[in-house]
């Protein structure tokens, strides 16, 4: 029964005039200066990464700001969720620690080989009573610093998390997203033939959520109840519903650069062969029942892992429902089949397409392109923002545990983003 | 068998079906119509009352709402299914939402002109709300067909819209509205439907039926239930009959129910939304009582539209779940990945289809494995998610003649 209006001009005629660019080869330089789509991979010729723990503050589409901390780049300033790290499988990967929070903080890698922490083993740390202060070597408050290594695991997505006061410092953001490439094929999303995708549809979401009075309490150097936290806002890649739709480093969210609209073709098997993959990890507390509309998702990889017998036998399975559960990765390729290939001349809707008049709007956006036909767009009153470009299609991707899609409560919000399917030829703007 | 049956709020079966007026276009538009046939169904949105447990503990002023007209408790949303009738029939359904939704099946290759008319609501007439379709899970769906009103459409009260979908893909799928979704999915806007493979049209055996093209009569069956899994929210409930926001982000069900109802009312008989017979379950017409005989075969389909995750289980019989999501666990190569077990996880969202061979005579029960789910407002005894398995002897129950008969 809430009327919702959307307040932030969401510029995707802005992201959409952008030629989408191959991801796998953008360095950190570039990646900080454009607008894009897809995953903004951070990379090094020798796989060592220098990150630092420090807090800033994120906005909400409906005007929150919100303290959080956060793993950046140590030459960036803060960013929400942490710099998403590609590398390469079975090669060693450094990740050095920087800490300015006021507290002792620290990194864990599930799924990776032989973790190091300043060249000792990785392992859980106690006080002199025998009691349980991290999972990991810490980086100490204020200052300090620890150096990880490890051998990338499998090829696959993973988290990297705080392993200290996990429950708040998880809840306050630290975490971050790492790709692991097959070895000499970076189109791959295993080392299985089966698993490539079309160059530059890659997609992270990282999924999370926020407690605002958690992040006030710490703010105000209050203290912290996290087993009477109550999450009200639900994100993809640091951002909620209509953010998720914004560019990569959209100049009005500093501190969320990743965007989370997938931007593809229908297949066709000569022209757009390939499908896109989309890689989805839950750095939050409970499950994310992720459900896209329009297209089943071919579920590949679990946790790092693809899915397949000690044979090799195709174990993967498709999914119109992606259940993420607390800690865990699922990589899926997913593309959208025009079936039907409804054709105003040829092979028309067989149905009556009401005009506006008798539609019913829910708030003053639209991404509907008043046609039912791929390409064909038609005018919408000057009263309303018509967010469709081209009569491209636009299919809704959200989290089916409802309230997850809410702004604190209100509805078309939160875990949610949009999948844009464009006419074959591409989008030719009017 | 293998004809489509849009399962009604009534239950039809699949011959009752084919002979009511209005649901099967008399005339084919083309020769391709051949290949399609032609299925219609209406549905309506409105509003309405429905009866929870009445011994489930007061939870003022929530539970139940004084609003309510005897012996009713619980105001809700919901689809009718207004198939064939008269429009002055129809319009007089305004304020008798049943839950669950109407079941509906389809064969693959359908034509499927699905009408849904928007009646308002009865006890809000301040409220304008629109209601939509989605079909959930719907692969290739087109977004004019798609029931989000941000990307496409939705019918203003006093409105109809014909959907138009084209199966392709067999399966457990659910249909819910999609305006103010968080808010319409959890008032009752939920119902499942199933889209039969091509399969039955050429049995590996004559008169057997599938529950997927699985190429080797693994899925085949012979009894069919469905579960629509929800959770209902009292609070949420009261605040929408009273004029009240709710915060969704503080979502705290109830009541836990299968097919709209919580147990002992799960295994009721299946009712008729248009007889009062039925009496505090008049509008949630769908039983979850599972009667099989010894030896059958029987498929589980469950989908869940509630916000929550739902691990089904059942003591003493082994569960084989054979597809997720309305996708048969068979790799692209083919390899066969069928998971027995006797606990199914049903998240937010997502379908299982799962067999059991009915084993001797008995009683079973089916019920989620989250104890706390088994009650009903919080109050003593069983109640809530759970269910029976009655089976007998062979030759006790003749066979089947619709879903969740």
């Amino acid at each position: 029964m809430k009327r919702l209006t959307i307040q932030r001009a969401l510029a995707l005629t802005a992201a959409a005039l952008l030629v989408a660019t191959p991801v796998l080869v953008r360095t950190q330089a570039s990646a900080a200066a454009e607008m894009s789509e897809g995953v903004l991979c951070d990379t090094d010729p020798n796989q060592t990464f220098s990150l630092t723990a420090r807090d800033g503050y994120i906005s909400t589409p409906d005007g929150n700001s919100i303290y959080m901390w956060s793993y950046s780049n140590s030459k960036r300033g803060f960013q929400l969720p942490g710099p998403t790290l590609c590398v390469e499988s079975g090669r060693q990967v450094t990740v050095i620690l920087h800490n300015s929070l006021p507290e002792a903080t620290s990194i864990v890698f599930p799924g990776q080989q032989g973790v190091k922490a300043n060249g000792n083993p990785a392992q859980p740390q106690f006080d002199s009573g025998g009691s349980l202060t991290s999972l990991v070597q810490t980086a100490a408050a204020t200052d300090g610093s620890v150096t990880y290594t490890f051998t990338a695991g499998s090829p696959g997505s993973y988290l990297y998390e705080t392993g200290t006061d996990v429950d708040k410092q998880l809840q306050m953001g630290l975490y971050g997203a790492l790709v692991v490439r097959p070895a000499g094929h970076p189109n791959q999303v295993n080392d299985r033939a089966d698993s490539a995708f079309a160059n530059g549809k890659e997609y992270v979401y990282l999924l999370s959520e926020v407690d605002p009075d958690v992040h006030l309490a710490v703010e105000r150097n209050q203290p912290v109840d996290v087993n009477a936290s109550k999450s009200r806002y639900f994100m993809i890649n640091g951002r909620s519903m209509p953010d998720t739709l914004a560019p990569n480093n959209a100049p009005w969210l500093p501190g969320q650069p990743y965007g989370a609209l997938v931007h593809i073709k229908p297949y066709d098997a000569v022209t757009n062969p390939l499908p896109a993959t989309i890689h989805y990890l839950n750095a939050g507390s409970v499950n994310y029942p992720f459900h896209p509309h329009g297209s089943d998702e071919r579920v590949i990889n679990r946790d790092g892992h693809a899915l397949q017998g000690g044979s090799g036998e195709d174990l993967s399975y498709l999914k119109y429902d992606l259940d993420v559960g607390p800690g865990q990765t699922l990589d899926v390729l997913m593309d959208w089949r025009d079936v039907e290939h409804w054709n105003a001349t040829t092979n028309p809707i067989p149905t009556q397409l009401p005009a506006i008049t008798d539609q019913l709007l829910v708030g003053s956006d639209t991404w509907f392109s008043e046609s039912g036909y791929l390409g064909t767009k038609n005018a919408v009153p000057s009263n309303l923002t018509q967010n469709n470009e081209c009569g491209e299609y636009y299919h809704i991707a959200h989290s089916h545990a409802l309230e997850q899609a809410t702004n604190y409560g209100a509805a078309f919000g939160g875990m949610m983003t949009v999948f844009r399917i464009d006419p074959p030829a591409g989008c030719v703007s009017q | 068998m293998a004809a489509g049956a849009a399962l009604g709020g009534r239950l039809l079966t699949t011959s009752t079906v084919m002979a009511a007026p209005g649901r099967t276009a008399a005339v084919a538009k083309s020769s391709a119509a051949a290949t399609h046939p032609v299925k219609q169904v209406h549905l309506a949105g409105t509003d309405g009352w429905v009866g929870m447990p009445g011994d489930a503990p007061p939870d003022p002023p929530f539970f139940p709402d004084p609003l309510a007209p005897s012996p009713f408790n619980t105001y809700v949303f919901g689809f009718r299914d207004v198939t064939g009738m008269t429009s002055n029939l129809v319009a007089a359904q305004r304020g008798k939402a049943q839950i669950s939704a109407p079941m509906m099946a389809f064969d693959e290759e359908d034509d499927i002109y699905l009408t849904l008319t928007n009646l308002g609501l009865a006890q809000r007439p301040d409220l304008f709300d629109g209601h939509t379709l989605h079909w959930h899970g719907f692969v290739n769906a087109i977004p004019l067909f798609d029931g989000v009103p941000e990307l496409s459409l939705a019918v203003p009260i006093g409105r109809d819209l014909t959907y138009f979908y084209r199966p392709h893909d067999a399966g457990t799928y659910m249909y819910h509205c999609h305006f103010e979704d968080v808010e319409h999915v959890q008032m009752g806007m939920t119902g499942m439907v199933f889209v039969r493979p091509a399969q039955n049209r050429t049995p590996l055996h004559p008169g057997e039926r599938y529950a997927y093209n699985d190429g080797d009569g693994s899925t085949a069956y012979d009894r069919e239930f469905a579960f629509m899994i929800t959770e209902l929210w009292s609070a949420a409930h009261y605040r929408d009959a009273h004029i009240q926001v709710n915060d969704w982000t503080d979502y705290d069900p109830s009541f836990w129910l299968l097919n709209g109802r919580a147990y002992p009312d799960t295994t009721a008989p299946n009712g008729d939304p248009l007889s009062t017979a039925a009496g505090r379950l008049q509008y949630q017409p769908i039983s979850s009582l599972i009667r099989c005989n010894a030896g059958d075969r029987v498929l589980l389909r469950m989908s869940n539209l509630g916000y929550q995750n739902h691990v089904m289980t059942v003591d003493n019989i082994d569960l084989t779940v054979v597809a997720k999501d309305a996708a048969l666990l068979k790799g692209r190569d083919g390899t066969t990945n069928y998971l027995t077990s006797n606990a199914v996880e049903v998240g937010p969202g997502e379908s299982r289809d799962a067999i059991f061979v009915a084993p001797g005579p008995g009683e079973y029960l089916l019920y989620d494995r989250k104890y706390s789910y088994l009650d009903n407002g919080g109050g003593a005894g069983y109640g809530g998610m759970m269910t029976k398995i009655v089976v007998g002897a062979p030759g006790t129950y003749p066979a089947q003649t619709a879903a969740n008969a």
